[in-house]
């Protein structure tokens, strides 16, 4: 159903200014900067999502409807050259187009309203075909399970696959009001969506060495209003948890896993915008995962769960080989959980 | 009890009044109306104790301006039978609703002021709405209800008793509706009467005007004893099916698709489309939109069948007239507390359209359909509309309640034989509707034989002119059919 049902824009973001910004590169929309940044780093620059911004612009029916048959037209005749690496089909691409006027356009009377110019538009639609910019980077947002998730260059794309951690954390019992913490959290998906299980006192620590995922997470779990459950750290790994060294009920993570070989074959708008940051696992792709399942065994209190995701199938079967052999003493019940694919995506388990 | 129906009646009908009261003869009939108004206060409410029926609530200013009204003929309201729901109502004179149609005083225009003429058009009207309901079967249902009510293990099990009570209640209410309506009638022709005999020309224009009020409530509610069954008032999702031919049927499905979300959005109804499936070059396979609000099943359910277009197809170089198909299906969405399936997690099989392939990090895509098997039945549920794979399920799951639903109403229909007509409905059905697009223009209805000359409009959404026709034309054929047993 193609309707949005979105939570109201929270109070976070009269935390943050907005302004006009003379050096972004794809769209003249509104710009949210954090006034929190300190002042020896430069502000990063965090694009509003489309369907938030002001309704500053309009367009007549007619000229909203011709920019539609252009689009449509044009993932049409360019589907067929996308499709090689995997990129979108053209009713995938036009399913887009509608969600982009969705996210873009509200209609009052006879004529629309906009939240960018309709020249913008046409701009972005070129740069989904042309450039294979992700669809989810052009309107800003991605939704994912029942949350619309501000996405940005240089954030990972949550992805459907990673819905599933959040079931597999819900199943256990026990831990709910527990200190549960999300490595390399990228929009702070996975740390949301688990926050709003928890119970009363329960949290969410999540960390992420890239300063614009902080920034992005930051947003979103101010649009959620979860600044009291979910604390955003920058770093790398469990570097900013030292204080809760053995204290973490659960510890979840979707780390980059992705073989550094198969970086360059990858569909154009995974290798060609999402941050390598987010994919790039090292020479057999475990580099970050070997790194999770040890510092586990110290952040992790006993009977704590942990919860990662994987490249799949040989990469899953190598980490609880790992896990078994060198670490049989720390962890109990260690479980491989397939994906919707069928493929063998995550790897779960419990601290003894 | 109808006495106080009445008051609060035509307190509601005397809104629109000049807000004044037939001057001199308030101050008496305050004092006398007060006086048997509290003197009756308590016997009122043991009576409702036992009946459990009308409740009265006025507001102090309606009982000034109804006082006249009371007066004039409170020894009747008294003595009149307490289940008026049940009786036919007469005026102080003994006249019914049928006497007055048998009359057949002439309906003249609304704007000519004649009161025989708007109760003539209102009796007809009450005539009509009766026999839409199916009056009488709603009577011996309704006591066959209250019987079952009445017996003391109804409670044994609590899904069948809700079921009663909620049908016996719905029942109830559309009678006491209509029954009000009448008993309104007739009291307005005695006040007349009287207001003649006592030469009030103020309160004669009063209660024709409140008359004149009526008939035009009437016709609202004979539109709306068209919609009487018991889903009607049910949202709804409709599903177009594009027929054998390829392109130009295809081209037709999105069509027809397009002329119900036309449709849906003019009548203020919320549309989301669930289930889309594209042609290569044009249009759509199939497609299920959520038609949202209320009435939207009793409406939409009008327009099932094959619907067949003529035309000149675009898509043949050759110019030929074509001819193609599309299947239109309308399945009403009961809500958690009438669905009659109850689905086990384990009779599903979930599945997901995801590129072959690595997945996870490696690809990104929009694509997060799901797919919804219900095992047992065979019966599936697809929406790749929603953004994420989550939401994709959730509107899967409640296509799949609602189509499982569907299933299980037809079956319980086929046991209860007395509603085999309404299985032919429920799936594709026939051939139901005609647009003709060349060599001449003209949309034309099967069934009722209700046409129209601009296919435009109609595929524009214009289709209230067909559902209506075809709604009180089947129930006129259902009475056929019952009066012919």
């Amino acid at each position: 159903m193609s309707r949005l049902r979105l939570p109201l824009l929270s109070s976070a973001s009269t935390t943050l200014r907005r302004r006009r910004s003379p050096r972004s590169s794809y769209s003249s929309g509104a710009v949210i900067t954090s006034s929190s940044a300190s002042h020896h780093t430069p502000p990063l620059k965090l694009q509003s999502p489309l369907f938030l911004r002001p309704l500053s612009h309009s367009a007549s029916p007619s000229a909203l409807l011709s920019f539609r048959r252009w689009a449509e037209s044009l993932a049409r005749s360019s589907a067929a050259d996308l499709t090689f690496d995997g990129g979108p089909s053209s009713s995938e691409l036009i399913r887009e187009i509608s969600w982009l006027l969705q996210d873009a356009t509200s209609q009052d009377g006879d004529t629309f309203l906009l939240r960018t110019d309709l020249e913008d538009l046409y701009r972005l639609w070129r740069q989904r075909i042309e450039e294979r910019r992700p669809f989810q980077y052009i309107v800003g947002c991605q939704h994912w399970r029942d949350l619309v998730l501000a996405v940005s260059e240089g954030v990972l794309i949550p992805r459907p696959e990673t819905e599933e951690i959040v079931n597999l954390a819900a199943r256990v019992e026990g831990l709910q009001d527990g200190m549960w913490a999300d490595l390399g959290t990228g929009s702070g998906a996975i740390a949301i969506a688990i926050a709003r299980m928890l119970g009363e006192n329960g949290k969410v620590v999540a960390t992420d060495l890239s300063e614009m995922a902080v920034e992005v997470a930051q947003f979103n779990v101010g649009r959620y209003k979860l600044e009291n459950k979910v604390e955003i750290r920058q770093g790398s790994w469990f570097e900013p948890l030292q204080d809760l060294q053995g204290k973490l009920s659960g510890l979840v993570s979707n780390p980059p896993y992705i073989p550094s070989s198969h970086i360059h074959g990858l569909q154009a708008e995974v290798g060609r915008h999402e941050p390598s940051l987010a994919l790039d696992g090292g020479e057999n792709g475990t580099d970050h995962l070997l790194r999770l399942c040890e510092g586990s065994i110290s952040s992790l209190k006993p009977g704590g769960f942990f919860a990662f995701e994987t490249n799949g199938d040989k990469q899953s079967e190598q980490i609880v080989d790992f896990m078994t052999t060198q670490w049989s003493n720390s962890f109990h019940d260690i479980k491989i959980e397939a994906d919707f694919a069928g493929i063998k995506r995550f790897v779960t388990g419990f601290r003894r | 009890m109808a006495f106080f129906k009445l008051l609060s009646t035509i307190y509601s009908k005397a809104a629109p009044f000049p807000d004044k009261i037939p001057t001199g003869m308030k101050p008496i009939i305050r004092l006398f109306y007060s006086s048997i108004y509290f003197g009756n206060q308590i016997s009122i409410n043991s009576s409702e104790k036992l009946k459990s029926g009308f409740s009265p609530i006025h507001k102090p200013t309606g009982l000034q301006k109804s006082s006249y009204f009371f007066v004039v003929s409170w020894t009747r309201w008294f003595s009149s039978s307490e289940d008026a729901v049940l009786s036919d109502p007469k005026t102080s004179d003994g006249m019914t609703v049928d006497d007055i149609v048998s009359k057949k005083w002439p309906i003249l225009d609304e704007n000519d002021g004649d009161w025989k003429s708007h109760a003539a058009s209102i009796a007809q009207s009450i005539q009509l709405i009766k026999k839409r309901l199916q009056w009488r079967k709603m009577m011996v249902r309704s006591e066959q209800l209250s019987m079952a009510l009445e017996k003391p293990d109804l409670w044994n099990d609590p899904i069948y008793a809700s079921r009663v009570s909620r049908e016996h209640g719905r029942l109830m209410g559309k009678m006491r509706e209509v029954n009000g309506f009448e008993q309104e009638l007739l009291e307005l022709i005695d006040l007349i009467k009287l207001a003649r005999e006592e030469n009030d020309v103020e309160l004669e224009l009063e209660s024709i005007s409140a008359m004149l009020n009526m008939r035009k409530k009437a016709k609202e509610k004979e539109l709306k004893a068209l919609l009487a069954g018991e889903n009607d008032p049910c949202s709804c999702y409709v599903e177009v099916q594009a027929g054998a031919g390829g392109t130009e049927s295809m081209d037709w499905a999105s069509m027809v698709l397009n002329m119900y979300i036309s449709w849906a959005k003019r009548r203020g109804y919320d549309v989301m489309i669930v289930d889309e499936m594209h042609g290569e070059i044009a249009g759509i396979k199939h497609a299920t939109i959520k038609v949202d609000g209320e009435f939207s099943f009793g409406f939409a359910k009008a327009e099932v069948g094959v619907h067949r277009l003529v035309r000149i197809s675009p898509f043949d170089t050759g110019k030929r007239r074509h001819t193609s198909f599309a299947a239109v299906a309308v399945i009403p969405i009961l809500g958690n507390e009438t669905s009659c399936f109850q689905i086990k997690e384990s009779d599903l099989r979930i599945e997901r359209f995801r590129a072959s392939g690595a997945g996870g990090q490696h690809v990104n895509t929009t694509e997060s359909a799901v797919r919804i098997v219900h095992i047992p039945t065979g019966i599936s549920a697809t929406c790749q509309n929603e953004r994420s794979q989550h939401q994709n399920k959730a509107a899967a799951m409640s296509v799949l309640q609602s189509r499982l639903d569907q299933l299980e109403m037809a079956r319980q229909a086929q046991m209860n034989s007395e509603h085999t007509r309404s299985l032919t409905d429920i799936s594709w059905g026939n051939q139901i509707r005609t647009y003709v697009l060349h060599p001449y223009r003209m949309v034309k209805d099967l069934r009722t034989n209700y046409e129209v000359s601009d296919p435009d409009s109609v595929l524009g959404g214009d289709l209230d002119g067909f559902i209506l026709s075809f709604l009180s034309c089947a129930l006129d054929n259902l009475e056929e059919k019952d009066s012919s047993t």
